[in-house]
């Protein structure tokens, strides 16, 4: 099927040529959305209308309907619904990463890292939350190799949240399954949010947060001056 | 359609199970009997299949049951699945405050300890209700499902309420605790459980311990009872 997309890409652009190619510089989102190419905006698509109305009550049909592309747009590039989600969920995935990622470069400190990455990641929650019910939510849908793509993306969130390991004075170092209990605990929270309608105010969340990333590492103390900080 | 009160000659699978003094019990009794069937079966199909691939016409088959039956009872298959799942959970619920009741006496922490211990060693045991109710339902579809789902858990929260009284006098906690403690645990469990290795859950004892605990007590003092639990094997 993949394989196949590409030789067929040309048939439906009608000149425009290879839309494929236009894999953007990492570091230029505003480019990368004025050259939206087809693929992408198929993709798009799919995480609005599967955020929006649920991975059951979304099919090809609702998906073109959104795009205004032709069907055979789709069939260019995925055999199906599922594949194509599959495609969406690994870009929304890598979106958010990279959001939090370019807020996070900006600090020097695990703290300031967290705080910004964090700070970035819920804006982009209260901006779009079809697209965060898309990728968070409606994963649980998708089927094992979603859920199993889910699972990395925490486990690297774990991963960097357990670099204040380093920072933390050795006998003070909690146990090993921290980070996890972060995650989990903060993606439940926002999953919950997401599930429930209730999608305003993510931003709003942080300093609780903070506080819940803190603790484990640097104790009480740290993590309620914490708390106090992103509130300001 | 045939009555659920007389036994069906033609039934498809050829169950084991069936109870012998259905004849002639008032139907109310006959159709609890059926629901119950059909729930059984929806643990058991659900888990094995997943909810997805999961078909009225599977449950009907393995309770050994009728589609009108089933359709009369639940109507669909996302009812049958919800009223399944709240009555799992029920179990789950009542098991836990029984340990945890059981506790009474003993420090909050260790009543926690209890309960969650009892909770894992019932998952463990009960590996279709733990696939059913800690993973599957995670697929179900549609706003109501999810409320119903929401509303399960909360039903956790009210362990939790003493907790506070154990924070540290200082901290001021976050409204959210109970959730992240709770949504936290859950989805060690669901990682656990989707992972095939629901019969050992009783391994991450200690961690769940650890992770329900933190947010209330610190990271030292959640330590301590992380080994504790350990120590109690």
């Amino acid at each position: 099927m993949g394989s196949q997309a590409v030789t067929n890409v040309q048939a439906g652009a009608a000149g425009t040529g290879r839309t494929r190619e236009v894999e953007t510089h990492p570091h230029s989102p505003k480019l990368e959305l004025v050259n939206s190419s087809k693929r992408e905006k198929i993709l798009e698509g799919m995480l609005e209308a599967v955020g929006a109305e649920g991975y059951d009550g979304t099919s090809v049909r609702t998906v073109l309907a959104r795009t205004g592309l032709y069907r055979q747009a789709f069939y260019d590039e995925f055999a199906d619904k599922d594949s194509c989600y599959l495609a969406a969920l690994e870009m929304g995935i890598e979106r958010l990463e990279e959001v939090v990622g370019r807020a996070a470069a900006s600090e020097e400190s695990w703290r300031g890292k967290l705080r910004a990455g964090l700070g970035a990641l819920l804006d982009r929650l209260d901006e779009d939350p079809d697209f965060g019910r898309g990728v968070i939510v409606e994963v649980h849908a998708a089927g094992p190799e979603a859920l199993s793509r889910r699972a990395e993306a925490l486990k690297k969130a774990a991963d960097f949240i357990d670099l204040a390991r380093l920072d933390s004075d050795d006998g003070e170092a909690p146990p090993q399954i921290a980070p996890e209990g972060i995650v989990a605990g903060i993606h439940a929270i926002v999953h919950s949010r997401l599930s429930t309608g209730a999608t305003d105010g993510f931003r709003g969340l942080l300093p609780e947060f903070m506080y819940f990333a803190v603790l484990p590492y640097f104790g009480v103390e740290a993590a309620s001056a914490e708390m106090q900080a992103a509130r300001a | 359609m045939d009555s659920p009160s007389t036994s069906n000659p033609e039934a498809p699978l050829d169950r084991q199970d069936a109870p012998l003094d259905r004849h002639g019990l008032p139907r109310a009794y006959a159709i609890r009997n059926e629901r119950e069937r059909l729930m059984e079966a929806m643990v058991r199909v659900s888990a094995a299949k997943g909810y997805e691939a999961t078909t009225v016409a599977d449950v009907v088959e393995y309770a050994g049951a009728d589609q009108d039956t089933f359709e009369e009872i639940f109507g669909d298959k996302e009812t049958c699945f919800l009223e399944t799942y709240e009555a799992v959970f029920d179990v789950l619920i009542a098991h836990v405050t029984a340990a945890f009741e059981g506790a009474a006496g003993e420090r909050w922490p260790e009543q926690i300890a209890a309960g969650l211990r009892a909770l894992v060693e019932l998952l463990s045991m009960e590996a279709d209700i733990a696939r059913m109710a800690m993973v599957e339902v995670t697929a179900t579809a549609g706003d109501d499902a999810r409320e119903r789902y929401r509303a399960m858990f909360a039903r956790f929260t009210p362990f939790f309420e003493q907790g506070r009284d154990y924070a540290d006098a200082d901290a001021e906690l976050p409204a959210d605790t109970a959730r992240f403690a709770i949504g936290g645990a859950a989805s060690m469990i669901f990682d656990e459980v989707r992972a095939g290795r629901g019969p050992e859950l009783k391994r991450i004892l200690p961690d769940l311990v650890f992770a329900v605990l933190m947010p209330y007590l610190g990271p030292e003092a959640a330590e301590d009872e992380m080994r504790r639990v350990t120590r109690e094997g």
